[in-house]
């Protein structure tokens, strides 16, 4: 019976006990069970097994930690209405929006964070973790943890870019098609429906192998192939709004169908559109990284997490877990992405009158 | 409906206190509330929405609505205190022992299940009867409250049976188990005058053949007086007075009830057309239109409106008010016939009219909520019109802003900045009213501007709308199903039914008999406050003869 064991069970019970002692009921039968479950696993498991449990509930407790300082620090920061918003945000949306700070962070100042450049071979092939590399080094010498801090700007910077395009695209279609109906509203529709009928990523690889890898068609091509489902989002959501009468008396005093849509539909048909838009951005990034990971994507020497998975991944039947690091970063942001897009649909649904 | 006082208590509030969850605190919404009802007896809520009515008429179920929560006081059913119940407990009452029923029948019904299913769950529920016995139990109440082929209507769905109809289905449903209780929520509100009646009716029997306690809650004080033995006057969560509805009608006692009864008195001169050639502003002539595939909603309408004159246009829903509108406005071109403008004749699309044409006539909606865009600013909403016709810019844009809101009654220097989800039902309106009139038009088309208001505030609407009349000359098209407003404010009456014009005229004269058989209908429908007006049109039109079957 070593030190950490005993100090493990008596802070859980202890715990246990404050939390029946003040009544809530919910933290006392997490606790409780918890205490009874680390019984089965020290016998089965052994320290090691609690070793785990206790890290792991360190970390979703800095974790939430984490989240709960820096959704008030948002709440500080911000204007009086936007405070009140963010008020209402989950743990979960603010770990979200604190990932997304993160990442933006790390790739708006990629040259002064990184140690080295992206395409700089410092040491030798599939080096470990030293003093210098954070993270070991790549297939061909070069910093990982560089490589990653600057993949966070090529990648997303990529998918935020098709993402808007899709958007532009689709939303314009959608609004037109909503205030004009008749042909145009048919025509996209139509368009719409051929786009969708072919399987995405087929569609993206046979439009690269016929243009060429550039970025620009990239980013058209993964637009194109997203616009459709923007398209439909946008048009289902402004025939909603166009129907008001305030669009009809808008329509009556003899406005044009730009300010229709900029002035009268657009601002009431936001909320779906945004919480989409980080739906569609997590499609899409996902995208461009399985493009890059079959090589047609971002082309190197440059960095992209997607093809970072794949050069290294010869390593991973070495038990090496470097190729699973640009890995766990695609699916963090995409997780803290969606969790902030959970929160967003939360309040333009009308769940929230709970 | 004289009953003795001395019945059992079946239903008492004591002190209710309910908070309401708003901008992250809660607010009270009902403010010690008391009430005691007796088995037999039916008490009238009565107040603007926002009163606390509803929430009071849930209550009684010992239910709060998402949002809010009972914070004081005890609710006692036939000794039973609900305010402590628990959920399971409160479920046995409800249905079997405490029946609902609510404002929109059609929104009410689950759209994919017959009538009689839905009408038979509860008893089967509480295993009171036997499907078939429950069945055939349905078919007799559906007879006693005189729906049509009552053996047959209960087999078939929501959507196959007429609004009146369904309100009727969900008052015997609502019967089902023999209830101690029942709560009406503003269940004619959403009718025409003349569907109202047979609603009126049949709850008003059910309620006196099986001696069952009613709340009747609802903000028309003629409907009230025809079903309450008591009436209780609300006010923001709080009584104002509560007596028995004759001595509530003839001698109230507080000044906010003696307002309620006034508001109908509101009246105006009739004013006739001008003696001069002047042409009318908007001409109707003979008018045939039809939705995309649908059959004719206009069959040869043709009115005038000359300026500064309101014309009324009454008929029930679906008699084609609404279409003659947007004909007029243009949304509608029509089949046949054309609009005149000062002689002139509109282009049918208002894709073709210009800026001027359309600047003439505005329309000002029945539904605030919907008519003003919630994302846009109060300046922006009343100056768009102004700077878009007048092409008013900067200082001058904010100056006719402020005249405009001036003219309405609103404080610029408070509304200014403000969108229109943060202002009250009337405010709204008015500000649908500075939109029309940011235009600078001749002509005003009203579809329906007070039905959705309380009373009280309706009135402050009529007047304003006087007063803009008199000092800047318009003329309103008036669409109403609402005599009330249009013997207050109305110069000539234009009655239609079936998308046809039965008889139009003077005020005066479409007042005074002798009147076209529709007409008839139509006032004699109007509830009035006299408790004994049901009663009476009952007796002379005999029993079978009201609402739709009473069609001419």
């Amino acid at each position: 019976m070593s030190m950490f064991v005993i100090g493990y069970y008596a802070a859980l019970i202890a715990a246990s006990c404050i939390a029946a002692y003040f009544q809530n009921r919910q933290a006392f039968m997490l606790l409780f069970s918890l205490t009874l479950v680390s019984f089965v696993l020290g016998i089965v498991g052994g320290v090691p097994a609690l070793q785990g449990v206790t890290i792991f509930a360190g970390i979703l407790a800095l974790a939430a930690g984490t989240s709960y300082a820096f959704r008030e620090f948002l709440i500080q920061v911000s204007r009086p209405a936007i405070a009140k918003e963010l008020r209402t945000a989950p743990l979960t949306a603010a770990f979200g929006m604190f990932v997304i700070f993160t990442y933006a962070i790390a790739g708006i100042f990629a040259p002064w964070i990184a140690p080295f450049g992206q395409s700089e071979v410092i040491a030798s092939a599939f080096e470990p973790p030293n003093e210098d590399m954070l993270l070991g080094a790549d297939q061909l010498g070069r910093d990982m943890f560089s490589r990653i801090v600057y993949g966070a700007r090529n990648s997303v910077g990529l998918a935020l870019l098709a993402t808007i395009l899709a958007f532009v695209i689709g939303a314009l279609a959608g609004l037109y098609s909503a205030v004009k109906g008749g042909w145009l509203d048919q025509l996209s529709g139509r368009v719409a429906d051929v786009i969708m009928s072919v399987p995405s990523l087929i569609f993206a690889l046979l439009m690269l192998s016929i243009f060429g890898t550039y970025l620009w068609v990239i980013v058209v091509v993964v637009a194109i192939i997203y616009s459709p489902r923007v398209f439909r989002l946008t048009r289902a959501v402004a025939g909603n709004v166009v129907v008001m009468d305030y669009v009809e008396a808008a329509k009556l005093r003899g406005e044009g169908d730009w300010h229709l849509i900029r002035k009268e539909i657009l601002p009431n048909s936001t909320a779906p559109l945004i919480a989409e838009f980080g739906l569609e951005f997590c499609f899409v990034f996902l995208l461009i990284a399985g493009l890059s990971f079959l090589g047609l994507g971002i082309q190197p020497p440059t960095a992209d997490w997607g093809s970072m998975v794949r050069e290294n991944a010869t390593l991973i039947s070495f038990g090496d877990i470097t190729p699973l690091i640009p890995a766990a970063a695609i699916a963090l942001l995409t997780v803290a992405v969606n969790f902030v897009v959970d929160w967003m649909l939360f309040r333009s649904s009308g769940l929230k009158e709970q | 409906m004289n009953k003795p006082q001395s019945k059992s208590v079946l239903l008492e509030i004591r002190g209710l206190k309910i908070d309401g969850y708003s901008d992250e605190t809660w607010v009270p919404i009902i403010k010690g509330v008391d009430l005691t009802l007796r088995r037999g007896e039916v008490l009238g809520l009565i107040g603007e929405s926002g009163a606390g009515k509803s929430t009071i008429g849930a209550a009684a179920m010992g239910y709060a609505r998402d949002g809010t929560r009972i914070s004081e006081g005890s609710i006692e059913f036939d000794g039973m205190e609900l305010t402590t119940a628990t959920s399971a407990e409160k479920r046995a009452l409800r249905g079997s022992r405490i029946a609902y029923v609510a404002q929109s029948a059609a929104a009410s019904f689950n759209p994919a299940h017959k009538l009689i299913d839905q009408h038979t769950e509860a008893p089967l529920h509480y295993r009171i009867k036997k499907r078939m016995e429950a069945q055939e139990d349905a078919m007799e109440l559906y007879e006693r409250l005189r729906l049509p082929s009552p053996r047959e209507i209960g087999f078939r769905y929501p959507h196959q049976v007429s609004g009146g109809q369904l309100q009727r289905a969900m008052t015997a449903m609502a019967m089902s188990c023999r209830p101690d209780l029942i709560i009406f929520d503003e269940p004619t509100t959403a009718l025409d005058v003349t569907t109202q009646i047979e609603v009126l009716a049949a709850v008003r029997d059910i309620v006196d053949q099986f001696n069952t306690a009613a709340i009747y809650i609802t903000h028309d004080l003629a409907v009230v007086a025809q079903m309450a033995d008591a009436i209780k006057v609300l006010l923001k969560g709080e009584e104002v007075e509560h007596a028995p509805t004759e001595k509530m009608l003839d001698a109230p006692e507080e000044e906010y009830t003696k307002s309620l009864w006034a508001v109908r008195s509101f009246k105006r001169p009739q004013k006739s057309r001008p003696e001069d050639d002047s042409k009318p502003v908007i001409s109707v002539q003979g008018v045939d239109a039809a939705y995309t595939g649908g059959a004719k909603v206009l069959d040869d309408v043709s009115f005038d409106i000359y300026p500064g004159m309101t014309v009324a246009v009454v008929g029930e829903s679906g008699s084609g008010k609404s279409t003659a509108a947007r004909v007029i406005t243009g949304l509608l071109p029509p089949m046949k016939g054309e609009v005149l403008c000062r002689g002139a004749a509109l282009p049918p699309r208002y894709q073709d009219r210009t800026r001027e044409q359309l600047r003439q006539a505005q329309m000002i909606y029945q539904m605030a909520d919907t008519a003003l865009n919630p994302k846009s600013r109060i300046s922006d909403i009343i100056g768009r019109p102004a700077q878009f016709y007048s092409g008013l810019k900067g200082p001058m844009l904010k100056q006719r802003v402020d005249e405009l809101l001036d003219l309405i009654e609103l404080d610029p220097a408070n509304f200014y900045n403000r969108f229109p989800p943060e202002l009250s039902g009337g405010q709204k309106q008015r500000i649908g009213i500075a939109r029309a009139l940011a235009a600078e038009p001749e002509f005003i088309i009203c579809d329906e501007v007070t039905s959705a208001l309380d009373q009280l505030v309706a009135e402050g609407i009529l007047k304003l709308l006087d007063r803009l009349q008199r000092e800047l000359g318009l003329a309103y098209m008036f669409i109403t199903h609402d005599l009330a407003t249009v013997r207050s404010i109305a110069d000539e009456v234009v009655v239609m039914q079936n998308g046809r014009v039965v008889e139009q005229g003077a005020k005066e004269e479409m007042f005074t008999p002798p009147h076209h058989p529709y007409t008839d209908l139509l006032l004699s429908s109007v509830p009035e406050m006299d408790p004994n007006w049901l009663t009476t049109l009952l007796e002379e039109r005999g029993v079978d003869n009201i609402g739709e079957a009473a069609r001419v």
